[in-house]
């Protein structure tokens, strides 16, 4: 009976050293922070090219819940559209292809009157057009958006190609990975594309300018509101001229008066996209 | 803590706010809610974790990776801290510190991807639209307090009792 008692004592000593023990090498508040805090500088200091790993890694795993709740949200912004009359979105996209087919138009009758008799292939005729999900479309803060299609899915994605919204450009592929790929919005601020303002013919470098639009600086003559904005051909990237905007404003330069800067908005609603197409010139 | 359930509710909000509330125009941030709920619920350093962790996956969902998670890390653990010494137990005062919260975390988020991506990436920063964190911070301070009786039932923590630690 006294053993069994001094047994229980002991384990209770036992473990009551073992609780003391056990605070004495627990961390403190201030060393928690301190850690945690020297972790996301680490994170922060890292290249983007490294840290983008954990976002397509959360972008791979919740693929299909992202695309549920972005359809999910666009059902619910959805305007239910009235008998004979389309929507907006449709009457932009036909739009677009319209302006898209005239400019086709356009150089095929320049090449006819340039070269008759001879033979030239009809534009986009040997491209390849990859269509995708949205998996997380852009947003005001975001100029960029993430497609369901990577190097995993032998469609030829490379950086660089042109992507197709409503039959409109609406940016290029910025990062391929395995199962999904970056679409660079002409809208960031890093995007740089060459366009032809359409009624002027005149060739510009096109800039993004983050919340939505693009900028075209320092031209010689006014444009109007409306008019059309199209990608410049680019050899083994897109071989017709593409609608991409439309001028939504023009503005004296502020260092040069004479001159004009055109602010370009997108010729669809980027954000209401639900798949894209890649296009892809001479797919092998 | 339950860190499980915590790792469920985090992701799950993560997905919702990336892709549901990603594209209405008038949107709570869901992971600045649980930023607050965790910094007045749950004994500090279980705040200091939850907020570095809810900063990550606020990093994940956005644009570059670092300046939300020092950022809601900071933040998180100074209202930790602040709540030690004042009790935020009414919804107006939630609403407000949701507010407020918001509204710092997002600037200081700003600045520091600023940073980042100018000195370090050398590549541009997108604009701060001052008019979208106001009104983010505001829905987030309306719909937060009313986040806080779900979430307390899942995370199995009272909402209608004061801990102090």
């Amino acid at each position: 009976m006294r053993e069994e008692k001094y047994a229980i004592r002991d384990t209770r000593y036992a473990i009551r050293n073992m609780i003391m023990a056990s605070r004495q090498t627990k961390v403190s508040n201030q060393v928690l922070f301190i850690l945690l805090l020297l972790v996301g500088g680490i994170i922060f200091i890292a290249p983007l090219s490294w840290t983008r790993e954990f976002q397509s890694t959360f972008d791979n795993i919740f693929s299909w819940p992202l695309r549920f709740t972005t359809a999910v949200s666009l059902s619910t912004r959805a305007q239910k559209a009235l008998p004979d009359v389309v929507s907006r979105r449709e009457h932009n996209r036909l739009q677009n292809h319209l302006a898209n087919v005239m400019q086709q138009l356009y150089q095929e009758h320049k090449k006819v009157e340039k070269l008759s008799g001879l033979r030239s292939r009809f534009p986009l005729e040997g491209a390849d057009l990859v269509v995708a999900d949205v998996i997380r479309a852009s947003t005001g803060g975001q100029s960029e958006i993430i497609i369901n299609r990577g190097k995993n899915d032998n469609d030829d994605l490379a950086k660089g190609q042109f992507v197709l919204g409503d039959n409109s450009i609406i940016g290029t592929i910025s990062d391929v990975s395995s199962r999904t790929a970056r679409v660079r919005l002409f809208t960031d601020s890093a995007s740089k594309i060459a366009v032809k303002i359409g009624k002027l013919n005149i060739d510009r470098i096109m800039q993004g300018g983050g919340s939505n639009s693009a900028t075209v600086r320092m031209i010689k003559h006014k444009v109007k509101t409306g008019d059309e904005v199209f990608a410049r051909k680019k050899p083994g990237l897109l071989d017709t001229p593409m609608i991409i905007g439309k001028v939504a404003g023009c503005q004296r330069n502020k260092e040069s008066p004479l001159l004009w800067d055109i602010t370009v908005e997108p010729a669809c609603n980027i954000e209401a996209l639900n798949d894209v197409a890649v296009i892809i010139i001479n797919p092998q | 803590m339950r860190w499980f359930r915590f790792a469920v509710l985090i992701i799950v909000a993560s997905v919702l706010q990336a892709g549901f509330l990603e594209l209405l125009n008038f949107k709570p941030d869901l992971l600045l809610i649980l930023l607050v709920f965790f910094a007045i619920y749950c004994k500090t350093s279980d705040a200091i974790i939850a907020s570095f962790t809810i900063g990550f996956a606020a990093d994940i969902i956005g644009s570059a990776m670092g300046p939300q998670i020092i950022s809601f890390g900071l933040f998180g653990t100074a209202l930790a801290y602040l709540h030690r010494v004042i009790a935020i137990k009414k919804i107006p005062y939630q609403s407000l510190v949701i507010f407020i919260t918001a509204t710092l975390t997002a600037v200081f988020a700003h600045l520091l991807t600023f940073l980042k991506l100018t000195f370090l990436e050398g590549r541009p920063t997108p604009p701060m639209i001052f008019a979208v964190l106001l009104v983010t911070s505001l829905c987030s301070a309306l719909a937060g307090p009313f986040f806080f009786l779900p979430t307390g039932w899942w995370m199995r923590i009272k909402t209608n009792r004061l801990r102090i630690h």
